[in-house]
């Protein structure tokens, strides 16, 4: 790349202006990711057992409420939140504020679906083993079913972040300076390299997502195989009681 | 409601409307025997073609649209030759008898190709867990009987698969409607795109949004009933089909 200085262009695509601004460019897209995410396995885990908790009209009530977020576009909701937030609130919202507030409302209407069907996957039996034990039904809920239903939908969790890092790129609609607008204003400037630009963008994309990923399977195998191995040990050690009982 | 919006905005919001469910019913169309063919593709026995299609939809599902219809709007536009521009630039017509099929601007164009590549990808791994979805006896029956490879898709997996797949394909279609409003950031003029233009020319945001969430969710919605009316006739033949 004759004479266009590249190291430079690098490094506001990846940090912003940041030591003298605001942060920008990749690590605001990994911070916004990280906030959003946790924020929608919140709202997620508390819609997910509203869900499962309520019945009749309040039920009805909730399952319209999310059913409408998973309806509309991610940016449909940013324009909303962009506009109805200051009017709300009262108070000058900044645009980052409006996408972090959108894209949790957007990923916990997904989550407390798979939050609700993780938990509806557990057989009636155990419930009514707790309740017979004596348990209430909070601690039914918070003992005996979640421990298992998480297992079920880590999964869909998984897929959630990753659709949640790629949809922090339409916080470039409200002017955001994340990796995409910044990877579009220096586009922009530039005009010679578009392709090439947008292929980068694409593949610290990749990377950031693939990451997630790896991190998260290699997580969910090791749990399983440790799960497995204190089975057998468990086996191991009934057979070797029996055997002494001979 | 009478001052809800001028007939002029409405008009704009309908025309949005329009070009959003042409996009995605476009969309949707070629993305759908691309899939097909991209799942078989991932179960082919050659692992070149297999680890082809494996990287396709790896690519394409870990990378934001909105990058990927930046790219093929900007990026697209420089690498190919000038000359193909230059045709996709200048308006073609087909006249039909009394239709006339009308060359669409290079923002829908590459709107189409990207919304398309994506969908592309999510709807390969729909079909793909439909076919894992189906026992894999049936496969070895169907050999054991001395069918082909082709035969045995084409008479045993794929009906099972299919039937497996619907549901979460009528998600698919869904999300492409709604991923279709991503192309507003290349200047395609559907349902946001022109939202918004209603917002900064009528100051009525209120209106101009809550019309077009409407349209979304009406949109949404008769996709939904097309599903549930179908499981119910689906499930009432296959009763049929046993007695």
């Amino acid at each position: 790349m004759n004479g266009f200085d590249w190291l430079p262009a690098l490094r506001y695509l990846l940090l912003g202006a940041f030591p003298a601004g605001p942060l920008g460019g990749v690590a605001l897209t990994f911070v916004l990711s990280v906030v959003s995410a946790l924020l929608a396995a919140l709202f997620g885990l508390a819609g997910g057992i509203a869900l499962a908790m309520t019945r009749g009209f309040a039920h009805l009530a909730l399952t319209v409420v999310v059913a409408f977020f998973r309806a509309i576009p991610v940016l449909m909701l940013i324009f909303w939140t962009f506009f109805l937030m200051p009017i709300l609130l009262h108070v000058d919202v900044p645009g980052l504020a409006t996408v972090v507030c959108a894209l949790a409302l957007i990923g916990g209407a997904y989550l407390s679906h798979s939050v609700y069907a993780g938990i509806t996957s557990i057989g009636d039996g155990q419930r009514q083993a707790a309740l017979s034990l004596g348990l209430t039904r909070w601690q039914t809920l918070r003992e005996v079913i979640l421990p298992q239903a998480v297992r079920v939908m880590m999964p869909s969790f998984v897929n959630q972040w990753v659709s949640l890092i790629k949809d922090t790129s339409l916080a470039y609609i409200v002017g955001v300076p994340e990796f995409t607008f910044l990877a579009n204003q220096l586009n922009n400037r530039l005009m010679v390299y578009p392709a090439q630009i947008f292929l980068f963008v694409a593949l610290v994309y990749l990377l950031l997502c693939g990451a997630l990923q790896w991190v998260a399977n290699a997580l969910l195998v090791r749990r399983k195989s440790t799960r497995l191995r204190a089975s057998e040990v468990q086996a191991g050690k009934l057979m070797h009681e029996l055997q002494n009982c001979r | 409601m009478h001052n809800w919006l001028e007939p002029k905005y409405l008009a704009w919001l309908e025309q949005g409307f329009l070009v959003t469910l042409m996009l995605s019913a476009c969309a949707a169309l070629c993305a759908t025997p691309l899939g097909f063919v991209l799942a078989v593709a991932r179960t082919a026995r050659t692992g070149a073609i297999a680890r082809g299609a494996a990287a396709y939809v790896f690519v394409f599902r870990n990378s934001p649209l909105l990058v990927q219809l930046l790219f093929w709007y900007f990026g697209a536009a420089a690498v190919l030759p000038p000359a193909w521009m230059a045709w996709l630039n200048t308006p073609h017509a087909v006249t039909l008898g009394t239709l006339t099929l009308r060359w669409p601007s290079f923002e829908l164009f590459a709107g189409w190709v990207g919304l398309t590549c994506y969908t592309t990808a999510f709807i390969g791994e729909e079909f793909l867990a439909g076919m894992r979805g189906v026992n894999p006896a049936q496969g070895q029956a169907a050999a054991a009987l001395g069918m082909s490879r082709y035969a045995t898709l084409r008479y045993v997996i794929l009906p099972q698969a299919l039937r497996i797949a619907t549901p979460p394909l009528a998600g698919q279609y869904m999300n492409v409607i709604k991923n279709s409003s991503l192309t507003m950031a290349i200047g395609v003029g559907e349902l946001s795109y022109m939202s918004r233009q209603v917002d900064t020319e009528s100051f009525r945001t209120f209106q101009a949004f809550g019309t077009a969430t409407v349209f979304y969710v009406l949109a949404i919605a008769v996709i939904e009933v097309a599903l549930v009316l179908w499981q119910r006739t689906g499930v009432r033949t296959l009763q049929r089909g046993r007695v």
